[in-house]
């Protein structure tokens, strides 16, 4: 009797069907769900900075050219990732990427806290050539970035779309997204003072691949890796008690 | 392809006319809107594979249609579209990849262009493989063991025409946006909004073929194949559809951003990514194993039963085990715990099918040794098996302190695609390839034999290389000095990754060079007539006893009376 | 929503396992149901046995 039940659950496909999404749905459910809901799944961060529009551009070619399939920006709890790449990644400062770059990979090394780690001069040289600056890197060469200039002008539309996906950037901000890109390489000008009025006095303002006339897309990768993993003061306030927590 | 045109009525072409038509429009409009964005230049993609279609279809317009018996006979011209698709990605993906193995080894060979890097192609080779090559095979497949197992024809002529096509159109639109940069960087879900949309329109109507073929079969209940595959439709769609949830910046540009972000975007997306392993290259695959892997050996399956419980084992357990993938991350401990028990739980269904797949082989011990076709598929039983411990083995938190970010992964991935996935295809398009084009086998079970040689030390070398990479990367990483502080930098273990990078590209080529003879082999059988099929081509068939061969369709045999 | 959360995470804290352990058993049972023994062996030899001819069967 009981498993007529069942025999009509596959004499009628819907009900198999049904049968089959029930199954595969209770997993999901209990373990994405939460995370959406608990308290303290993402720390809080009072202070965390948004992306400035440069930055956000950055990241979007940080996306373009799969450089999230080299490097990861996930930094575990482990005492030897702690030790190479500095305090582990908590959640919060991810929280507003969209979408998460923590990878799954490393070909190369993790660049959670690769910001401020070397100066732009650094990267520009890297990026245009690696082996140049380390001889038995494997990266490819990205010249061509300092060659393109950087779409500004509907950078706007990036940051509104952002914000509709829970980044709080303001009205402000969204209007202001592409004079805010181009004023990021140019410190001491009229623009930049505005800049750092939106988006904090940290704002790193200079010229990143070196010219305050141009923006390129080197400007804005560049621009990009010196933030990563500096929206919060997570490593600052951590100091010296870079101890990752009770591990197996 | 004019034969599948001879086969439609005059409505149906209009129909079909009227789909490509559409295409072209859309991808006009694309192209219009999209101006100077990538957008407009895949605009200008939709279109002319909507030309393409449009133009052929006219050309066809007026072909005098086939005096095909069409309820009496199975819908094999989109399988055979299928195949050929199949085929055609696998040499393509794997190209990619090859490539990419040989950048990392020398990265020069990037030619510092910049659609070229490791960065763009490395989505290109796993789309290529996972969705053009696994898509197209599972798609095919799914169409031939629907009919036959419920002895019933597909609904509708156009319409699984439109899935094939319209699929394939969707792996173009990825495979070409990733060049030029075009990614939502999840992976294994890359290809942009539109694509998407794209993608779900076609697998719904994929779905609702494959669900009226079961509602017209002949026997109350549902082989068991068709649990696999119908898991594997549905739930893609759904993984698909919460992964992919993304507001567009325009609707005029390509670029769009996910609406989840962070920990619980990590979490959705190795939920999806993990599940895409489940649904997509498990599932569906074995519903494969549990159609031509009897049919093949000409026994039924070990255990019937067993293959029910392990099917309600892997749609509920898999479902947890996306969390493994990160463990000592910012994601809550608790979901990490319970993604590795899970992942331990899943062994129990995981080597249940694999045993149940030996088990079946067991008392044709003859035949595998006879016959390659038989043996892809008992190999890539063993595959399964061992990539499923594997895979258990590595969801272990500390083992995954080691294996994870490392190549270990790495040959994980292709212990399980390159042995199980491809091997599972391997076996079952060389069993189905002469029943859709009706031949009496193979063209040449010797290639077949070749091909079985390079596809089995193509994937060994490849997994070795990459074991050997993998462990030692990890263990470089974490290995401290006398003074405790780290004895490598990273770029000391990059240089130890030379040598694996080139035996990895090795295993890599002569896996490829076993798919390109696949190819010849397809494309002779097709080719040859019946007649010229000789004695000696006929020699493992016979060996084999009783290899169903379907009569033409078209035999002017009286039907079974009912 | 957290309240909803609270209530659902005790009761899947408290009787998730023996839900898990009867849906196994289920299924399970239904897997070794004598009566279903000669339906399960009849479509496990059905594929063999797709007719005499390899068309559908209306």
């Amino acid at each position: 009797m009981l498993f007529n039940v069942h025999y009509r659950l596959e004499r009628r496909t819907t009900t198999l069907l049904i049968g089959i999404v029930v199954a595969a749905s209770i997993g999901g459910l209990v373990e994405i769900a939460p995370l959406f809901t608990i308290e303290g799944t993402v720390e809080a961060a009072p202070n965390m900075r948004v992306l400035t529009p440069l930055e956000v551009a950055g990241r979007d070619i940080y996306v373009r050219e799969g450089c999230y399939l080299c490097h990861s920006q996930m930094i575990r709890t482990l005492q030897d990732e702690v030790d190479r790449y500095g305090h582990y990644s908590l959640a919060v400062e991810s929280k507003y990427d969209h979408p998460m770059l923590w990878g799954s990979k490393r070909i190369g090394p993790d660049l959670a806290r690769i910001g401020g780690k070397y100066s732009d001069e650094w990267h520009v040289r890297h990026l245009i050539d690696p082996r140049a600056v380390v001889p038995q890197s494997i990266m490819p060469r990205y010249a061509f970035l300092a060659q393109r200039d950087l779409k500004t002008a509907e950078l706007g539309e990036n940051l509104a779309a952002l914000r509709a996906v829970g980044v709080p950037y303001t009205r402000d901000m969204i209007d202001n997204a592409s004079a805010d890109a181009t004023a990021q390489v140019a410190a001491d000008s009229s623009g930049a003072a505005a800049l750092l009025k939106r988006y904090g006095e940290a704002t790193n303002v200079r010229e990143f691949a070196g010219s305050t006339s141009r923006v390129t897309e080197m400007d804005a990768l560049v621009a990009y890796l010196q933030m990563v993993g500096k929206q919060t003061n997570i490593e600052d306030d951590a100091g010296a008690n870079k101890k990752p927590p009770d591990n197996d | 392809m004019k034969e599948i045109i001879r086969t439609l009525t005059t409505g149906e072409r209009q129909a079909a006319l009227a789909i490509a038509i559409c295409v072209t429009v859309i991808g006009l409009t694309m192209a219009a809107l999209g101006n100077g964005d990538p957008f407009g230049i895949h605009g200008y993609v939709v279109m002319a594979y909507g030309l393409v279609a449009t133009i052929f279809l006219i050309r066809c317009y007026n072909l005098p249609p086939s005096n095909v018996d069409r309820a009496g006979s199975y819908y094999d011209e989109p399988i055979k579209v299928a195949v050929v698709f199949s085929l055609a990605w696998a040499v393509v993906g794997m190209l990619f990849g090859l490539w990419a193995a040989l950048q990392l080894a020398w990265p020069s060979l990037s030619f510092d262009l910049p659609w070229s890097s490791f960065g763009r192609i490395r989505p290109d080779h796993t789309t290529g493989v996972i969705f053009g090559f696994g898509g197209n095979a599972l798609i095919g497949t799914s169409f031939y063991v629907v009919q036959r197992s419920s002895r019933a024809r597909m609904p509708d002529q156009v319409a699984p025409l439109f899935v094939v096509l319209g699929y394939n159109l969707f792996c173009v639109l990825g495979a070409t946006g990733y060049l030029m940069g075009v990614t939502k960087s999840k992976e294994y879900a890359e290809p942009e909004w539109y694509a998407g949309l794209w993608l779900v329109t076609v697998w719904i109507v994929y779905l609702i073929i494959y669900l009226r073929t079961l509602a017209r079969r002949k026997e109350p209940h549902i082989y068991v194949a068709n649990w696999y595959y119908l898991a594997f439709i549905v739930i893609v769609a759904i993984l698909y559809v919460v992964n992919n949830l993304a507001v567009p910046i325009s609707f005029t540009r390509a670029k769009s951003y996910s609406l989840f972000g962070g920990v619980q975007d990590a979490m959705t997306e190795w939920w999806y990514g993990h599940n895409a392993v489940a649904f997509f290259l498990t599932a569906g695959f074995l519903g494969m194993l549990y159609y031509f892997m009897p049919k093949r050996a000409g026994r039924p399956i070990y255990s019937y039963r067993i293959s029910i419980i392990s099917f309600w084992g892997i749609t509920f357990f898999y479902i947890w085990v996306g969390s493994h993938h990160l463990h000592y991350t910012a994601l809550p401990e608790w979901v990490q715990i319970l993604g590795m028990s899970f992942s331990l739980m899943l062994l129990v269904p995981s080597w249940a099918s694999a045993g149940n797949a030996l088990m079946t082989l067991n008392g044709a011990w003859d035949k595998v040794r006879d016959d390659a076709t038989l043996r892809f598929m008992m190999v890539a039983a063993v595959f399964y098996g061992l990539t499923t411990f594997e895979g258990s083995f590595m969801a272990i938190r500390p083992v995954n302190s080691l294996s994870h970010y490392t190549d270990w992964t790495i040959a994980h991935v292709h212990a399980g695609s390159l042995g199980w996935v491809a091997m599972i295809t391997f076996g079952s398009l060389y069993a189905m390839v002469p029943w859709v084009w009706k031949k009496p086998s193979m063209y040449s079970p010797r290639l077949v034999e070749v091909h079985f040689w390079c596809a089995l030390s193509g994937a060994v070398i490849y997994v070795l290389a990459m074991w050997n990479s993998g462990i030692l990367q990890g263990l470089m990483w974490r290995t401290y000095n006398e003074h405790g502080t780290l004895a490598y930098s990273f770029v000391d273990s990059v240089v130890a990754m030379h040598p694996y990078y080139i035996a990895r590209a090795l295993g890599g080529l002569i896996f490829l060079i076993g798919v390109l003879v696949c190819c010849y082999n397809v494309f002779k059988t097709v080719r040859t007539p019946v007649d010229a099929f000789g004695p000696a081509r006929r020699k493992v068939e016979d060996a084999l006893g009783p290899v169903p061969l379907p009569r033409p369709a078209s035999s002017p045999l009286p039907r079974p009376a009912e | 929503m957290t309240n909803l959360y609270a209530m659902l995470a005790i009761f899947a804290k408290a009787y998730g396992l023996f839900i898990f352990i009867g849906l196994s058993v289920a299924v399970i049972a239904y897997a070794y149901w004598p009566a279903n023994r000669e339906r399960f062996r009849k479509a496990a030899k059905a594929v063999l046995d797709e007719g005499e001819e390899d068309k559908p069967w209306r």
